[in-house]
């Protein structure tokens, strides 16, 4: 059940994690309920979302949908407590902001300008042949960007489900991203 | 600040990093009636907080202050560190491994990294007690590399559809499997629970079967009186300024505020690259850093270049049962390091449980499918694909080497820096392994076959033990050799790298540490 907060609240609480801001409200609420209600990203432009649901729905369909957009938007507000995948591959938290920022206008310039499909665009990605590509390699962001999907649309219990996996969990999740 | 004054006027020990070897040094010291202070830089944690989730899991890692890495071969220690009570050992596999004979004298069989100053021999009782406390299960017998030892507490875990599959491989190229031996209940031992087998444990096992510091040391530590101070990052030890060789206590901050703590005794168990900073950072201007009269601090940084190789079955291999660390292990190759354009010890840790996702995951190894392939490919990967991870050794170089940046963190303390490059030798025994995995993979059925990257696993190196103070930090028990009272445990002892993961030998050490230091007090 949705639950109504404060951002002080929000933030007292050391809850950066699967609070996403709709509607003036800050709500508990999936990743994938906040894409649905029309979430108002902290970090990330408009624009930038777009762009980044275009072209992870590409490498795993149906990252847009369980919400890949306010996933890495709200974890881009944790600092330290960041969970992307990112730090894994030499991007530290204080870092990752400007590696998506960077990547994801690149490619919105990529998509705007050459009209291009987003299958076309992924390849282009992925074999750093894109332009004035800004920030990291392409390929590199195209990496990480089909982990972070993968993390979304498959590292839920219900992700699990859709490939025929027994999740058996000791504890479950919290949240059921 | 929480710590009250008398405890603080009768601390005998303090010991930096509440991981593998701080827990198991402040349980035993404590149990000798000393009074025994950790301080460790992340969070407090339980057996709660392990949440069955690799996205929750990542919380279990590194989440201070950030670390620069440079050079060919990354340490990864965002991945490799831990953060909060246990430490690194929270989400490790329990992979326990008895380094081999040769692996404590490369430099005098084969002229590459260092000696070890103690052989197996040394640890050898150390190896035994530890796993009788701590529990391990294996097949003695089988594993006709390991080195002589007490059989394990436990039987192997058991051998399921994966490791069955995998082992034809191993089996039609000649090549000889054991149960891997795990820090993993196969039976209850001890008042914890037998494993699950449901390939959790990267996430921390929160039944307590695999014996991460959670459930072995830290309940003997509390119930002895140890006080765990978290969030207190340390920043440097002090010295006495009418006698530099002892060490007065550690300078830390908590919350944005700077504390010292003073102590008769300090051990620094912060991991890897953390011990060392620590000592770096312990300079001043007329002196220079403890262990570090030679330029050696730091030096000697050593990673075990590992890579997995997958296969896609057309036999069922449910790869999502069993454990992280696998299921087989083979070290026929193990002891014949000395390989003309390669150099090196390797061992094949095979049939993991694995997920869909995360940097280990089938899922993401595999960039070249995506799309509308994707979903049928992972449904496919998800009842029949099979890994193995190749883990390599390192040659110890001088040149590789964790320093002090010019980047400052939010106290004003300057960020460790790493710097490890893989000797041509190395990379060579890498590619040439990770081809013969592949050959084996092919041999076992596999109708696809693939390989993750090279990565770095395990860190070790940085403030070695040795008999030569021009070449070392410490002596053998871990005394940092220009200081009476300074002490170092941990993978950073460690003088070459061999090619087994390092939690059992860094246990057997801390092991011996806490008897040597027992003994001296008597």
């Amino acid at each position: 059940m949705a639950l109504a907060t404060t951002r002080r609240r929000l933030l007292t609480g050391g809850a950066a994690l699967s609070w996403f801001l709709v509607n003036g409200s800050w709500l508990h609420i999936s990743a994938a309920q906040a894409r649905a209600a029309g979430f108002s990203p902290q970090k990330l432009t408009g624009e930038q979302c777009k762009t980044l649901e275009v072209l992870a729905d590409e490498l795993v369909p149906g990252a847009r949908a369980a919400g890949i957009a306010p996933f890495i938007d709200s974890q881009l507000t944790a600092g330290d407590a960041s969970l992307l995948i990112a730090k894994y591959l030499g991007v530290p938290p204080e870092q990752q902001l400007g590696f998506y920022q960077a990547a994801l206008d690149s490619g919105t310039r990529l998509l705007a300008t050459q009209d291009l499909s987003a299958a076309f665009a992924i390849e282009l990605i992925s074999k750093d042949e894109v332009l004035n590509w800004q920030g990291a390699p392409a390929s590199f962001f195209s990496f990480v960007l089909r982990a972070d999907a993968l993390d979304v649309v498959y590292g839920t219990e219900h992700g699990f489900e859709q490939l025929g996996i027994p999740y058996r969990a000791h504890i479950s999740p919290q949240e059921p991203w | 600040m929480k710590l009250d004054t008398e405890r603080m006027h009768s601390l005998d020990t303090i010991i930096v990093g509440a991981g593998a070897a701080g827990l198991l040094l402040a349980a035993r010291l404590a149990e000798t009636g000393r009074h025994v202070t950790v301080l460790e830089a992340g969070p407090k944690r339980s057996t709660s907080d392990l949440i069955s989730s690799q996205i929750w899991a990542r919380r279990l890692k590194w989440s201070g202050p950030h670390v620069e890495e440079l050079g060919d071969h990354k340490v990864g220690h965002a991945f490799n560190a831990g953060f909060g009570t246990g430490g690194s050992a929270v989400h490790h596999y329990g992979v326990w491994l008895r380094l081999h004979r040769g692996d404590f004298s490369v430099a005098s069989d084969h002229g590459v990294g260092l000696d070890w100053p103690i052989d197996y021999d040394t640890l050898r009782a150390h190896y035994d007690s530890v796993q009788s406390e701590v529990g391990l299960s294996g097949d003695a017998e089988a594993e006709i590399w390991r080195p002589e030892g007490a059989d394990y507490p436990m039987p192997p875990l058991p051998i399921f559809a994966q490791g069955r599959v995998l082992k034809k491989g191993f089996d039609k190229t000649g090549r000889r499997t054991a149960p891997l031996p795990l820090a993993i209940n196969s039976q209850p031992y001890r008042g914890r629970a037998a494993c699950q087998y449901d390939g959790w444990c990267d996430a921390g096992c929160p039944i307590g079967a695999l014996a991460n510091p959670l459930v072995t040391w830290l309940p003997r530590a509390q119930k002895a009186g140890v006080h765990i101070e978290h969030n207190a990052f340390v920043n440097r030890v002090l010295r006495d300024p009418n006698k530099t060789s002892r060490i007065t206590g550690v300078e830390y901050f908590q919350a944005g505020e700077r504390h010292t703590l003073h102590a008769q005794q300090v051990i620094i168990a912060a991991f890897t690259v953390q011990s060392a900073r620590i000592l770096l950072s312990s300079a001043d201007s007329n002196r220079p850093a403890p262990g570090n009269q030679f330029d050696q601090l730091g030096r000697y940084l050593t990673s075990h270049p590992a890579g997995t190789v997958f296969g896609l079955f057309d036999e069922e291999t449910y790869p999502h049962q069993g454990v992280s660390g696998g299921q087989l292990i083979s070290h026929d190759d193990y002891d014949q390091k000395n390989q003309g354009a390669a150099f090196g010890s390797s061992q094949w840790l095979i049939a993991h449980a694995v997920k869909p996702h995360d940097l280990l995951g089938y899922g993401t190894g595999r960039p070249d499918i995506s799309g509308e392939k994707l979903k049928p490919w992972l449904r496919d990967a998800a009842k029949h694909v099979g890994s193995m991870t190749l883990v390599a050794e390192d040659i110890a170089k001088p040149e590789n080497r964790i320093s002090l940046s010019e980047q400052r963190d939010v106290n004003g303390i300057a960020l460790a820096r790493t710097e490890h490059n893989l000797d041509a030798r190395t990379a060579q025994l890498w590619e040439q392994r990770i081809a013969e995995g592949q050959d084996i993979m092919r041999a076992a059925g596999a109708r696809e076959v693939w390989h993750g990257p090279r990565v770095a696993m395990h860190i070790m190196g940085g403030t070695v033990m040795g008999n030569d103070e021009k070449l070392s930090v410490t002596d053998s028990y871990g005394r940092v050799h220009d200081t009476e009272n300074l002490y170092v445990s941990g993978p950073s002892l460690f003088p070459s790298s061999g090619a087994v993961n390092p939690t059992f030998t860094l246990s057997a050490i801390a092991s011996r540490q806490a008897e040597h230091l027992t003994k001296q007090a008597d």
